[in-house]
């Protein structure tokens, strides 16, 4: 078996090309801005007399849902990146024929890089998450989100991502690729919006929509689901509703949909691959 | 009997949407050989090598390597091949491409280091071995590509063009490190079209052109006696004529040109020269040029 040979090699690219580095500076920045806005968002939150109980707690848990949900953004579009290229446009520029030549399975040339992709993004969301839940803590003595669900939550829909980009990736090249998901992505995003709209409206037609574009690509229902895990105290769960998640989040059943997803994009681009031409 | 064909190729055919890369291609490698494969461009050669490998698959037809269907681990564990592009993953050293090769190729972790050292010392490139494959000329990528090849002791070595962008010292090291595998009983597989290596190094060669083998056998038999060329008094070319129709006979330098299809029209010529009573001063075989070969099957389709 090669699939470590290949996930290992996958890694030490990303870390030798400067992508994860450059990620890790943007973020590292990132994060810094958000301490700096937290910590002045918490100053005035304090000044406010009054309010109704729980406005604290509430508002501290809205500001680091806010900011997980940039957090699952930047990882969706490393994610995406990372991996749109990584069969066909390696075939195209000749740079998998000796590799593929060798006693390695094209699945395991797949799965590799898929490990490989999905360990650079579980130490990326698992190392800025704990920053950002630590960086709210330290400011506003509040411990919010403190729980492995939601960040794992933000790494399946990477996985997802991840996997959507290799099944494309089976066959085609860089660009056209990196198109479709990112659509695809999109479509998701705006499905979810058409589902709480249709929800408020109550319009069945709208609502199954959004239902449809999650199932089709469950990466929003992930984050919803996360954010729900994530705001604590009910007046936070109303307040993360809007662009940063459901107003009801999805039912168990969703990570269900996506584990068969996550098969199925992997299952299709293991076949694909199988089968393609140098 | 004599052990499996190092490859076997039984009526392969590769069709890409209209065009057909290859017709209908059979062949074999015997073990050990040095086998030579030419043709112009776009006439099929790495489609054939990439179909050996696994890497594209045959639109009909059956192809065995090493005594077993094409593609399978066992078969690839043994196989080294340096691409036509010579691509790599630029990112990473000479020698960790190697390294990286080695365990592909399931080299034991005890040797992967001689061997890598020894490779690269080999093509050359000692003094660059902790260098980015990103800043080394393309001659020296092949080289690279040429080390990589070699890294897990194949018994068969295929190599799709391993001397484009050599320098001519480059090339004859190929050159002798290719005499050198075939002599160790390793089988060579080798696409060129540089007819000067092909003749130096290889036991037999194959002709393709647009994707069918048009001449075959080993290379002595293919050059041997297209033509003689005899020094003979009056009456000689009349006497050739007659013999072996008109086409095929000629003057070059004073001496008479003439082409036979094999040794018994040569002795057939000359007995009747002698016959006729031509003086005959002087025959000798005048051994076809690859180059003519080719350039001959390539026009006209035929030998
Ligand atoms: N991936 C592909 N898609 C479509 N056609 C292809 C593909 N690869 C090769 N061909 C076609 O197959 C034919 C044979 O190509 P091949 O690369 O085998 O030639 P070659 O003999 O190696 O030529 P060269 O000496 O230039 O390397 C050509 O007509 C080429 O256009
Ligand atoms: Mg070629």
């Amino acid at each position: 078996m090669s699939t470590h040979l290949i996930a290992f090699f996958t890694l030490r690219e990303a870390l030798r090309r400067r992508v994860v580095l450059a990620a890790a500076l943007l973020t590292l920045g990132y994060l810094v801005l958000y301490g700096v806005g937290v910590w002045f968002g918490y100053r005035d939150l304090q000044e406010t007399q009054g309010g109704p109980p729980g406005l604290t707690e509430g508002v501290v848990s809205l500001m680091l849902v806010g900011g997980l949900w940039s957090l699952n953004f930047i990882a969706s579009v490393l994610a995406v990146f990372l991996s749109v290229g990584a069969l066909s446009g390696e075939v195209d520029q000749g740079t998998l024929h000796a590799i593929a030549a060798r006693p390695v399975r094209r699945s395991e040339i797949v799965f590799g890089k898929f490990v490989g992709f999905t360990l650079m993004l579980a130490v990326f969301i698992g190392v800025s998450a704990s920053l950002m839940i630590l960086i709210v803590a330290v400011i506003t003595g509040e411990v919010v989100g403190a729980s492995w669900s939601g960040p794992f939550l933000m790494l399946l829909a990477a996985m997802l991502l991840i996997g959507l980009a290799l099944a494309g990736s089976s066959r085609l090249s860089a660009l056209p690729n990196g198109v479709i998901v990112f659509t695809l992505y999109a479509t998701a995003l705006i499905g979810g919006v058409i589902e709480q709209i249709g929800d408020v409206l109550e319009s069945a037609v709208m609502f199954n929509i959004g239902v449809f574009s999650s199932v089709l690509v469950p990466t929003r229902a992930m984050w919803d689901m996360a954010s729900a895990q994530l705001a604590t105290g009910g007046f936070a769960g109303e307040l993360s509703a809007g662009p940063f998640g459901a107003s009801n989040p999805p039912s168990g059943w969703m990570l269900l949909i996506a584990a068969l997803h996550l098969a199925l994009t992997l299952g299709f681009a293991v076949r694909a691959f199988e089968r393609r031409d140098f | 009997m004599s052990q499996p064909a190092a490859i076997h190729l039984s009526g392969v055919s590769k069709r890409y949407g209209r065009t057909l890369a290859v017709d209908d291609v059979s062949l074999s490698v015997a073990h050990g050989e040095v086998f030579g494969f030419l043709g112009p461009n776009g006439a099929g050669k790495s489609t054939i090598v990439k179909m050996v490998l696994g890497l594209t698959y045959p639109t009909a037809g059956e192809i065995e390597v090493l005594g077993q269907p094409v593609g399978s681990l066992a078969a690839r564990a043994e196989v080294g091949y340096l691409p036509e592009t010579f691509r790599f993953h630029d990112w990473l050293t000479a020698s960790e491409l190697l390294h990286f090769h080695a365990r592909l190729a399931r080299v034991s972790a005890d040797v992967r280091s001689r061997r890598v050292r020894e490779l690269l010392e080999l093509v050359g490139l000692k003094d660059r071995a902790n260098d980015r494959i990103s800043t080394f000329s393309k001659g020296m990528m092949q080289r690279v590509g040429l080390a990589q090849a070699l890294v897990g002791e194949p018994r068969l070595v295929i190599l799709d063009e391993p001397t484009s962008a050599l320098d001519p010292i480059g090339r004859r090291d190929v050159r002798d490190r290719i005499r050198e595998l075939g002599e160790c009983g390793v089988t060579v597989f080798l696409n060129s079209h540089l007819l000067s290596e092909v003749e130096q190094v290889c036991d037999r060669v194959a002709i393709i052109d647009h994707g069918s083998i048009v001449a075959e056998g080993k290379l002595d038999e293919l050059l041997n006696a297209q033509e003689i060329e005899l020094r003979a008094g009056e009456g000689a070319e009349a006497a050739a004529r007659e013999t072996l129709g008109e086409g095929g006979v000629r003057h070059i330098n004073g001496r008479l040109r003439v082409r036979v299809a094999n040794d018994d029209e040569t002795a057939r010529l000359i007995r009747r020269m002698i016959e006729a009573g031509v003086p005959v001063y002087d025959v000798r075989q005048v051994g076809d040029s690859l180059e003519d070969l080719f350039v001959r099957v390539a026009e006209r389709g035929d030998v």
